[in-house]
Parts: C-alpha cells; structure tokens; sequence
C-alpha cells in the first residue's frame, strides 16, 4: 500500500464503481426471477431485461471514467517515482494487482449474494473479464507517463 | 458562440472519455424516465378508455379463473339460449376482436375484424376522420356498413366495398367504407389497462341481434367473455348467471363500479407505485453518479477553466457554456431515445403485425412525444444539479491556486 498509487479514497471510489455494477447485474437477475401477477410491472421490466447485457455494459462505463480519472491525477506521482528510482514496469505490476484485489473482493462479495439468493455463480462472470480487460487496457498506460 | 465552440472542442473534447461517461449515465436515465412515463401515460389512456365502466348500474363481465371450460356442453344452441335471455332482459355492450382476415391492401397486412353492437358504439365515442357513424339497422343480405382504419384508407377510401370470402356467418360479404377511424384509434384491454392494439389495419363491423342469432358459435362465445351490462342490478346479474351456468356450465363474475375501483386501487395504483419509487430510485442513483463524473471533470479540467476566467470569462458565462454543453448531450441522448423508440415501431411494420402498426410523426405517436417531453424535464433537473454541483466546485478554488494545478 506504501508504494502503490491508490490512496483509500481510491480504493473506496473503485469498490463502489465495481459494487454499482455487479448489483446491476444482480437486480435484472432477480427481477427475471420475480412472478409477477401485474401486467404493468411485467410489460415495465421487460424493457430493461430484454436489454440487460446492454444495459450493464454501458453502466460499467463509470469503471473506464474511474481509470482514466485516476491515471490522469496521478501522472505528475508516476513521473516522481520513476524520477527517485521507481520503475514503470513496477509501478504498472503495483497498479494491477490493486485493481484486481478489489475486483476479487467484490467478486466475492457479489457472489456471496447469487449463492444467497439461489442464481448462478457465473451470471456475473462476464463483467469480470470486462473489468479485467479495462485495467489491462488502463495499466498500459502508465508507461505513457514515464516522460511528461 | 465562439468561445462554447472553444470551450468544446479545446477542452470538454479534449477528455472525451468524462463526456461520454455523462452521456452514458443520462442515456441510462433518459431511458428510464421514458419507460416509466409511457408504462403511466398508456395506463392513463387506457382508464380514460374504459372509464364508462366505473358507472353505477354497469357490471362487466369475466369468466371465473378457477371455472373450466368444457367444449363438449358449449354449443351453440347454449350461447344462444344466453343470448336470448340477453337481448329480452338487458342492454348490453358487445364487443370482440382478433379475428384475422386477408383483405388485399397496399401495405400488405393481415387486417384484423372488430365487432361490436350499437351500445358499444355509443359508449366508446369512436372518432372519425372521414365519413359517417356505422348504422346498425342493416340487411344481412346487402352491403353491411362498416369502419377501417387509416392504414386501409388508402385501398378502401369511404363509399368502396370490400369483399370478404369467408366470414362468421358462413358465406361471403360485401362490406361498404362508411367512415375512416382517426390515425392511432385503440382498444386497451380491460384488465391490462397500459396494452393496446390499433385499429390502424382494423375494420370495424357492426353487429345487431340478427347478425348475432346467425353468427358462428366462435363470435358469439367470443363476445360474452367481455360483455358489458347496463343500467342493470345485483338480482338481475344473479339471474344471468344462472343462465350461463345453466346453459354452458361455465361460472361467470361480474364486476360491479365498487369493484371495478377496488381493483383498479389495488393493482394499478400499487404497480404505478412500484414503477413510480423504482423509477425515483434509479434516477437518483444515476444523478449521484453523474454529479461524481462531473466532479472528476472539474478535478482533471480545473486548470482550463481558471486560466479561462484568468483571461476574463466571466462566471456567469461559464455558467451558460456548462449549461450550453449539458444540453448538448441532453438533445443527443434524447435524439437517440427517439431513434430507439422509432425504430421499436418501425419493427411492427416490418414484421407486418397490424395490431401495433402506428402512424405517427417520425414514426412516434402521441404518448412517445409526450415521455419525451418528459425526458426533457428530468434532463432539466438533472442538468441543474449537475451543472451547479460543478461551478460550486470551481468557484470552491482560487483562481490563482487554479492555474497553478
């Protein structure tokens, strides 16, 4: 944590990020599940379920502002550290297993809630390697700021 | 307007991925506060619709969920025996649609047929764009007038006929143009208020007491699941029940004005609500979402903006180019909601389902502009939050700290 670029508030900015998009995802699971007498309510949910990977994968649009908000703030830090002997291959190492801890922690902790609730474990699956790909899109990156 | 392009293109361009970020969010909201409205508008014109039946003296019938149907006891001299008793004891409301038909038309539909009697009629008010109100006092062996839709005008303008091979009464008709309905004319279905079909590609027919007497068991049967009974009583409506559990061993309920309101309280005020709360949530959830966006926008954008008011722009011009900028994004988004919704529309077409076909400018009907609309407004709310949230953050910082970011 010492050497890494995410200070708490990151973190927590992150978490909330990722927790916004799996309990997305997890509520058009359970509305799908719902047996719903009204009409109405039927006709108004499935406007969103018959959308829901779209739907989702625009939401988790907020994690690519989240990186790229990051990384911008934190330019003139990398550019320090590589200054005082950091390097950019261990800065960017840092910055990805950062990432993926708190990607697996809401993982985890969004799983606990399918098994909770009875739905599939790899309902959520697909955001991970959604997420996965925008931190290693974002960790390349950080080498750009090596000269500024 | 040179120094919005400025700020544009230099510098909100500059970090396109923050502008998509808010566009994102606000497409997310826009489509939802346009489903909401629409899921309440159409509920709305569905009451309005069928608000003749919350009248004292109208009960309004439906078969008993928990009641089965037994094809080997309905026959037809059964629903005729209903009938009877019907036209001799009551005034009622008939009405019954969905049979489809093949009427060679320019648009290549399959045209659905609409019956009703002459008490339907009056209660429902149909408006006309061309033509005159059906006569039902008509000779089944002549020319039976009837009503169509707008999208078959064009084929069958008022005074042509029709020639239909096949009908209920078991050998072919000759039907004459009386009247055009008004573009986007409908029927909302009495227990899902917010479902409609249109009677673009539809036709109208007229039905009296000997039209129904020689009828197909199928219109007959048809017509009394939804019948409606009028200036009627409670020992009037026991007795016809009677009647039809006599005649075709079927239980009927019939709904009185008290329970027509109790289960409209029941079910769609507590649905409105339900989509009402949920549609408030999810908006405020993407309102705070936006305003965190915006204010990583300030946060990376700071420096820009005070070496702008540095140079002399002035706060209450940043102000409009934010609100110039925020509805930019706002016309897209709404821009692309009606795409969306127009290419929804277009699809009925497409797939030749006459029952949704609409007419409408840009492809949207009335209730689309009118969630649109809508849109606008909590696009409006949403743009002052967010807009306001950033100037306060602006203004938060001293120019001179500012510049130096």
């Amino acid at each position: 944590m010492k050497k890494s670029l995410f200070r708490l508030t990151d973190m927590l900015e992150l978490s909330i990020v990722y927790i916004f998009c799996f309990s997305l995802n997890l509520l058009m699971e359970y509305a799908k599940t719902l047996d719903l007498d009204a009409y109405i309510l039927k006709a108004f949910l499935k406007n969103f379920i018959d959308y829901q990977p779209l739907i989702v994968s625009l939401f988790t649009f907020i994690v690519i502002v989240f990186h790229y908000q990051m990384l911008e703030r934190k330019k003139a830090e990398i550019f320090c550290r590589i200054l005082v002997g950091g390097t950019a291959f261990g800065i960017t190492i840092r910055y990805v297993l950062d990432c993926l801890t708190v990607l697996i922690s809401v993982y985890l902790l969004s799983a606990l809630v399918n098994f909770r609730f009875g739905f599939n474990l790899a309902d959520n699956f697909y955001l991970i390697l959604i997420f996965v790909t925008y931190i290693l899109i974002s960790a390349g990156r950080v080498r750009k700021y090596e000269n500024i | 307007m040179k120094i919005f392009k400025f700020m544009v293109s230099k510098i909100f361009l500059r970090k396109a991925i923050l502008g998509i970020g808010i566009m994102l969010l606000l497409l997310m909201a826009n489509y939802i506060t346009f489903t909401a409205a629409r899921s309440v508008l159409s509920t709305f014109q569905g009451y309005q619709e069928t608000k003749y039946v919350n009248q004292e003296g109208v009960y309004i019938a439906n078969l008993d969920p928990d009641s089965h149907i037994d094809m080997s006891i309905v026959d037809e001299n059964g629903t005729q025996a209903v009938y009877d008793y019907l036209n001799s004891n009551f005034k009622y409301a008939f009405y019954t649609d969905g049979f489809m038909v093949s009427v060679p038309n320019s648009d290549d539909m399959e045209i659905s047929l609409g019956y009703l009697n002459e008490q339907y009629y009056k209660l429902n008010e149909f408006e006309l764009s061309q033509g005159t109100d059906l006569d039902f006092d008509y000779q089944l062996d002549g020319e039976i007038p009837v009503l169509i839709g707008k999208g078959l005008s064009k084929t069958y303008p008022v005074g042509a006929t029709i020639e239909m091979e096949e009908s209920v009464l078991g050998r072919p008709l000759t039907l004459k143009v009386q009247g055009v309905l008004k573009q986007n004319a409908y029927h909302s279905n009495y227990y899902a208020l917010n479902s409609k079909t249109y009677y673009n590609f539809s036709i109208i027919f007229p039905v009296n007491e000997k039209f129904i007497d020689r009828a197909s068991m199928d219109i007959q049967f048809n017509g009394l699941m939804d019948i409606i009974l009028l200036d009627t009583s409670e020992e009037e409506i026991a007795s016809l029940r009677e009647v039809i559990k006599d005649n075709l061993g079927l239980s009927f309920n019939f709904f009185s004005q008290k329970e027509n309101y109790d289960y409209f309280n029941e079910y769609y005020l507590h649905s409105l609500k339900i989509i009402f709360i949920t549609t408030f949530i999810l908006l405020i959830v993407i309102t705070c979402l936006s305003v965190w966006n915006a204010s990583v926008s300030v946060r990376l954008m700071l420096k820009d903006f005070t070496i702008n008011l540095l140079v002399g722009l002035s706060c209450s011009k940043l102000k409009k180019i934010f609100y110039g900028y925020f509805g930019m994004l706002s016309f897209v988004n709404v821009a692309l909601i009606s795409i969306f919704t127009a290419f929804n529309r277009y699809g009925c077409w497409l797939r030749k389902d006459a029952a949704f076909a609409t007419y409408g400018l840009f492809g949207l009907i009335g209730m689309d502009w009118l969630a649109l609309l809508l849109v606008a407004v909590s696009d409006m709310i949403i743009g002052i939050i967010i807009v306001e949230n950033m100037l306060r953050k602006i203004k938060k910082v001293p120019i001179s700290l500012g510049v130096l970011q």
